[in-house]
């Protein structure tokens, strides 16, 4: 497979991930609204609504920093990177990615452990397994892994970027 | 002698985060170290995030807010707002840092957050100011930081809804204490806004006619009206500040889609995906933190603390130093919330026992932890505008040092004199 049909399924996949973060976003917006509209001018308090939107904001933050947060937008502190060589910089990522990554390999079992526990319990409106909704922090750790692999194995290859992630369709 | 868990946690996320990991996941990592060394069970960290998230009702404002910001800025909402804070101040040299403060002010009535604010309404600013190079990049994001400090200080603030609750406080009140400091800090900050923008020769706005006010306002009305709507609803007690987020974000859409017609779908799209990009790094961040806190919490570090300054035997106002002084020097360390939720609940019994007002010291200690998110090196805000602007972060820190030191002055004004904060609730049926 090429470079350039790996690059437009990447893409296409980042696609799919951003259409995901937005429908989560104005679900947490919309189960408010009617939350709002329901309790206020209905005199009909729902209580499903604020499941749905703490649950929806809840896979908003882990799903949107595992596949629609890019680098440039990570809060991250800068001083110290600003003033180092390009070559001390690949130390860095290389030293962070590694540290981060075999801390987050090491906890997973625990991880998958404790995810796969909360099958015990349903959130109490929506009657969903807990253990299905808490799946977005595996998730969520897996793309990490990848994300900050990939990071590492461009610092120490000196490859600086890789097509599928420039490639991706970003408009703004 | 091995090095404590602790010892060790902290290490990390101070190396990692200079290492240039983002400060979220280098929290997620010191966390990791910390349940490792301490033999604990590492799934304790997802089970804190996950369950703070899920949690955090509060905490919703964030992403509605965002994304209210976002949506006002796709249509022409806030362009009709800035044009009239542009009207108001604009025709003063450095106007822009006058429009950026003035924006602020009328923005705070509608949000809680200073981070949402910044995010918000402070990319559009931001690129207001940096446009063409009007404006050095730094300093628009060092001017836009320290504005949007005032946000929370003037209602609606979660941090104080975050203080009522751990002190058992009235939140009418101690929303009604921050007004005055709020104000008192904007004519502080315009102050230096004007001194820089002599010394540095910063552009003025073209002045705008007399005649032509009573358009612009009208331009401006929905927006305006927005402040209204929310604090309305909030002091009638029908909302509450997170349903008011959701209102303002639908407010925004009805007006921007129905009454002015000029956004498309998928201009409200991108305006969405933007805002959830933007609520999700900032969400990884909190999230972090609430991993942190734990470790926090379990080591009792609040505890060590006061037993190193040495609390006991104090007058009133040298308890009230000392607290400003260890909460500035912790907001260098530590994000507010975690400090509001579990530094600050040491201090209330002692602060009542001393017998302080506790919305006098509400409003001091919320002050306090909002200039903690520009003080350098950890300062949350200070992050998210260097980010917005693509500014380096030590450029900014070097502009944001003046707008610091009146806000530290501001905030040693309403520790020693308590009727600044205390006259508005008063005058307005407050007994204490």
């Amino acid at each position: 497979m090429n470079a350039g049909r790996l690059a437009s399924i990447g893409g296409w996949l980042r696609r799919r991930a951003e259409n995901v973060a937005v429908a989560l976003l104005a679900t947490v917006f919309v189960a408010f609204l009617l939350q709002v509209v329901f309790r206020y001018l209905l005199n009909l308090p729902l209580g499903w609504t604020l499941e749905v939107s703490t649950l929806a904001w809840m896979w908003l933050v882990l799903w949107g920093a595992a596949f629609i947060v890019r680098p440039a937008d990570d809060i991250s502190f800068d001083i110290l990177c600003n003033v180092a060589s390009p070559r001390m910089r690949r130390v860095f990522d290389i030293v962070s990615g590694t540290a981060l990554v075999l801390l987050l390999l090491v906890t997973l079992p625990a991880v998958v452990d404790y995810v796969t526990f909360m099958k015990i319990e349903r959130a109490s409106y929506i009657g969903v397994r807990l253990d299905v909704l808490f799946s977005v922090y595996v998730i969520f750790v897996a793309a990490l892994v990848v994300r900050f692999s990939i990071r590492v194995w461009r610092a120490a290859s000196g490859t600086t970027h890789v097509p599928a992630v420039e490639a991706s369709g970003q408009t703004d | 002698m091995p090095p404590d868990p602790f010892t060790l946690c902290l290490g990390t996320i101070i190396v990692l985060a200079l290492l240039g990991l983002p400060v979220g996941y280098g929290m997620i990592a010191g966390s990791l170290v910390y349940l490792l060394a301490a033999g604990q069970d590492p799934s304790i960290a997802a089970e804190q995030l996950l369950q703070g998230l899920r949690g955090s009702y509060i905490l919703l404002a964030i992403p509605l807010f965002i994304m209210s910001a976002e949506l006002m800025n796709v249509g022409s909402l806030t362009n009709r707002l800035l044009g009239f804070c542009n009207a108001l101040v604009g025709r003063f040299r450095g106007g822009l840092g006058h429009v950026n403060v003035v924006q602020s002010v009328i923005f705070a009535g509608m949000s809680g957050s200073a981070i949402a604010d910044a995010a918000g309404v402070g990319r559009l600013i931001i690129g207001m100011m940096t446009r063409d190079g009007r404006y050095p990049a730094s300093y628009a994001a060092a001017i836009t930081a320290a504005s949007a400090v005032i946000g929370p200080i003037i209602p609606p603030s979660i941090p104080m809804v975050l203080f009522a609750v751990v002190a058992d406080a009235s939140i009418g009140y101690l929303f009604l204490g921050g007004a005055v400091p709020g104000l008192l800090m904007a004519v502080a900050l315009m102050g230096v806004n004007s001194l820089r923008a002599r010394q540095r020769g910063f552009p003025v706005e073209e002045r705008t006619p007399l005649r032509a006010f009573p358009g612009i306002v009208a331009r401006a009305l929905p927006p305006l009206l927005m402040p209204v709507i929310l604090l309305g609803g909030i002091y009638g007690g029908a909302t509450t500040p997170t349903e008011a987020a959701a209102v303002a974000a639908a407010y925004a859409l009805l007006v921007s889609a129905v009454v002015y017609r000029d956004v498309s779908l998928g201009n409200v799209y991108r305006a969405v995906l933007a805002s959830a990009r933007a609520s999700a790094s900032i969400g990884v961040l909190v999230g972090g933190a609430m991993v942190f806190n734990y470790v926090i919490t379990v080591e009792q570090v609040p505890r060590q603390i006061l037993a190193l300054v040495g609390a006991d035997g104090l007058s009133a106002t040298s308890f009230l130093l000392m607290v400003n002084v260890v909460l500035l020097v912790l907001g260098c360390l530590l994000e507010g919330i975690t400090i509001l939720l579990v530094i600050v609940p040491i201090f209330v019994p002692m602060a009542g026992a001393l017998g302080i007002d506790m919305v006098h010291f509400g409003v001091i200690v919320v002050v306090n932890l909002m200039i903690g998110l520009i003080t350098p090196p950890y300062g949350l805000l200070l992050f998210v505008v260097a980010n917005i602007s693509r500014a380096p972060l030590l450029s900014v820190i070097r502009d944001l040092l003046p707008f610091l030191a009146v806000m530290i002055g501001a905030l040693a004004f309403i520790t020693f004199v308590p009727e600044a904060v205390l006259w508005l609730p008063r005058a307005l049926g407050y007994g204490g």
